[in-house]
């Protein structure tokens, strides 16, 4: 869950990524079922290595749920294996805000929908291809 | 047996757990088929495979109260193995709700799944892969949250048209009332969303509702208004790490017991972690409902407990409430796995029932019953007062789980009256139901099912507090039999 919580700061150092040489794949991250509420954090890994660990996104978006933006499109990525972490940031104090005994209070997903085995989902059960128009649709729970 | 021996033999038994694979448990359920070795109580823990639709049960016994009016909800575990994996442990089967509705003399049951994301999982996989109280699980598991893990198995509150399955260590479940149909997790506070609401409610004298939720060393203290929303929620910090299962509430304090069953190690499942060091004692803290950082510290020998009995304080300040006790957890660790396996020998003895006083000095003194005795409830009109009843389930042996009898013990006698069914019946918590406009302690029912091995049905029984040697008033059964559940709460 610590590493759910860390994707506020991966994404503000991140920040000044720019987009990737023109090619093939371009990935669109929906969140159809999000609450008109606050803003959605959202971070695309093109490694284990990063999206494991202390490693940057590659992409990183912050969509404003409140206004209704539900979807984001990442042009002109490298055709690849990727995977997304988001979570909502129902209050909008850019913070993935956590219970009393440290669990996540605001709803968070991964790529694939997959789900963790008591911690964030792994590479393995959240990495999908990108090539082309690729379109991953998440809930957030 | 010398702890350090003990502490040996729990660890050996969770390392077995560790490297229990699905494989080694099919092999085992081959080998448990060619032996055909069930137990003659195995029917306690068979798998239910579907929800049961209300049928009418059939008078067989006796005849109903004609004031008895009202609903009797169970909750417990009811599927355990599956193709490819089983559950290992009596915790850790998905959570069924059951609902026998009394009416004008007539009874129905009823009972549906709780529909959690365990169960979605393991439905797809078709094998139990989330580990659980004593159940490993296995990498396939998919866990976001602990209410990924929540088995809903273990007992119910009602809350307006809702009822709500409580497990342990996560949110209460929401279902309906009326079909038991599963709504929601539900969050007390966005801000409080997931934290651990456990299985003992206790509810107070003036219809506010106390809980507790433990993480390791804190607690979180819940208190909700009548109408079941919350009124406040408080993390304390607790002297040790120790596994609690119930608590209990005077009108004035919230009472923690802090069994010297201890976490000393994050493993998975929960028993993995627990080590038995009955050298460290048991603990009572009692906190002032008030004003939860006034607290006290009640030193007694050590026990094994799963249950407390509401408490009472008396006009000098001394608590009182009872426990069913025994000498140390093999019943938690190895025992629930015996009632999983359908055969086998539960380690130990059963518990006796025991009052704890704690003096005003700031002693504390155990005195134990020679009651054999599990699942103690009592008159809800005297919740936080001063009582004499404990009704419970009785007549386990050494050697053969599962209760066969009801009893009420009562603690100002020190006498007790109890009705034995026989082996042939495993008895089930049965709750403490007052008579319409009445007020003596004895003017109340005890509502309860048992599970009728030599016919394989269900039935439900109604017991008149004041003579439940005589067996019961009334009595229904069912056309099919359910396991045994855990708690139930009468919603009349």
């Amino acid at each position: 869950m610590k590493t759910v919580a860390a994707i506020a700061p991966v994404l503000a150092l991140a920040a000044a990524l720019t987009a990737a040489p023109a090619f093939a794949a371009d990935l669109t991250v929906a969140f159809p079922s999000a609450a008109p509420q606050g803003q959605i954090m959202v971070a695309v890994f093109n490694s284990e290595a990063n999206y494991g660990g202390e490693g940057q996104p590659a992409q990183v978006a912050i969509l404003d749920a409140a206004a209704g933006q539900t979807s984001v499109t990442f042009d002109g990525l490298p055709d690849g294996d990727y995977a997304v972490r988001a979570f909502h940031d129902l209050n909008g104090d850019g913070k993935m805000n956590t219970n009393p005994f440290g669990m996540p209070v605001e709803p968070f997903a991964f790529s694939n929908n997959a789900v963790g085995n008591m911690g964030p989902a792994s590479w393995e059960r959240a990495k999908f291809a990108a090539a082309g128009a690729t379109t991953q649709s998440i809930d957030l729970k | 047996m010398t702890p350090s021996r003990r502490s040996f033999l729990m660890g050996a038994a969770a390392l077995s757990a560790a490297v229990a694979t699905p494989e080694m448990t099919r092999a085992a359920a081959a080998l448990d088929a060619v032996a055909a070795t069930k137990a003659d109580w195995a029917l306690a823990t068979q798998d239910v495979e579907g929800d049961i639709a209300r049928q009418t049960m059939r008078l067989v016994h006796g005849r109903a109260p004609a004031e008895l009016q009202g609903a009797l909800y169970r909750n417990g575990p009811a599927k355990f193995r599956r193709p490819g994996g089983s559950a290992t442990h009596w915790f850790d089967g998905d959570g069924m709700m059951r609902a026998f509705r009394i009416q004008d003399g007539q009874a129905t049951l009823e009972a549906r799944f709780a529909d959690t994301p365990k169960r979605r999982t393991e439905t797809e996989l078709a094998a139990v892969v989330t580990p659980g109280f004593g159940t490993k699980g296995d990498g396939r598991a998919r866990i976001g949250s602990n209410d990924d893990a929540n088995a809903a198995n273990t007992a119910v509150m009602v809350a307006g048209d809702q009822v709500w399955a409580l497990w342990e260590a996560g949110s209460p479940l929401a279902l309906s009332a009326s079909d038991l149909s599963t709504r929601n997790f539900v969050t007390l506070r966005d801000d409080l969303k997931g934290m651990p609401f456990q299985a003992h409610p206790r509810y107070a004298p003036d219809g506010s509702i106390w809980n507790v939720g433990s993480a390791g060393g804190q607690a979180v203290i819940w208190h909700l208004r009548p109408d079941r929303s919350l009124s406040d929620a408080q993390v304390v910090p607790l002297p040790r790490a120790s596994y609690m299962h119930d608590f209990t509430a005077t009108d004035r304090h919230v009472i923690l017991v802090l069994q010297p069953w201890v976490f000393t190690t994050h493993a998975m499942p929960v028993t993995a972690g627990l080590t038995w060091r009955p050298e460290m004692g048991t603990q009572v803290l009692v906190l002032d409902k008030d004003d939860l950082s006034k607290r006290r510290l009640y030193e007694l020998p050590g026990f094994f407990h799963f249950h407390l009995g509401d408490a009472w304080a008396e006009r000098d300040g001394t608590i009182r409430f009872d426990v069913a006790a025994s000498g140390d957890p093999r019943f938690a660790v190895d025992g629930a796995r015996v009632l999983v396996d359908g055969h086998g020998v539960v380690p130990g003895d059963p518990a006796k029932l025991a009052l704890i006083t704690l003096h005003p000095d700031g002693r504390a003194d155990m005195a134990y019953s020679d009651v054999v005795g599990e699942f103690p409830k009592a008159d809800p009109r005297r919740a936080g007062l001063k009582r004499s009843l404990t009704a419970h389930t009785s007549g386990e042996t050494r050697g053969r789980p599962l209760p066969t009898g009801l009893a009420v013990h009562d603690w100002d006698s020190g006498r007790s009256h109890a009705f034995e069914f026989g082996v042939h019946q495993v008895v089930e918590e049965a709750v403490f139901v007052p008579k319409p406009g009445a007020t003596a302690e004895r003017d109340a029912w005890l509502v309860g099912p048992s599970v009728n091995l030599k016919d394989g049905r269900t039935e439900l029984h109604i017991f008149d507090v004041a003579r439940i040697e005589d067996g019961p008033v009334a009595t229904w059964q069912a056309d099919v039999a359910m396991p045994a559940g855990f708690h139930g709460v009468w919603a009349g």
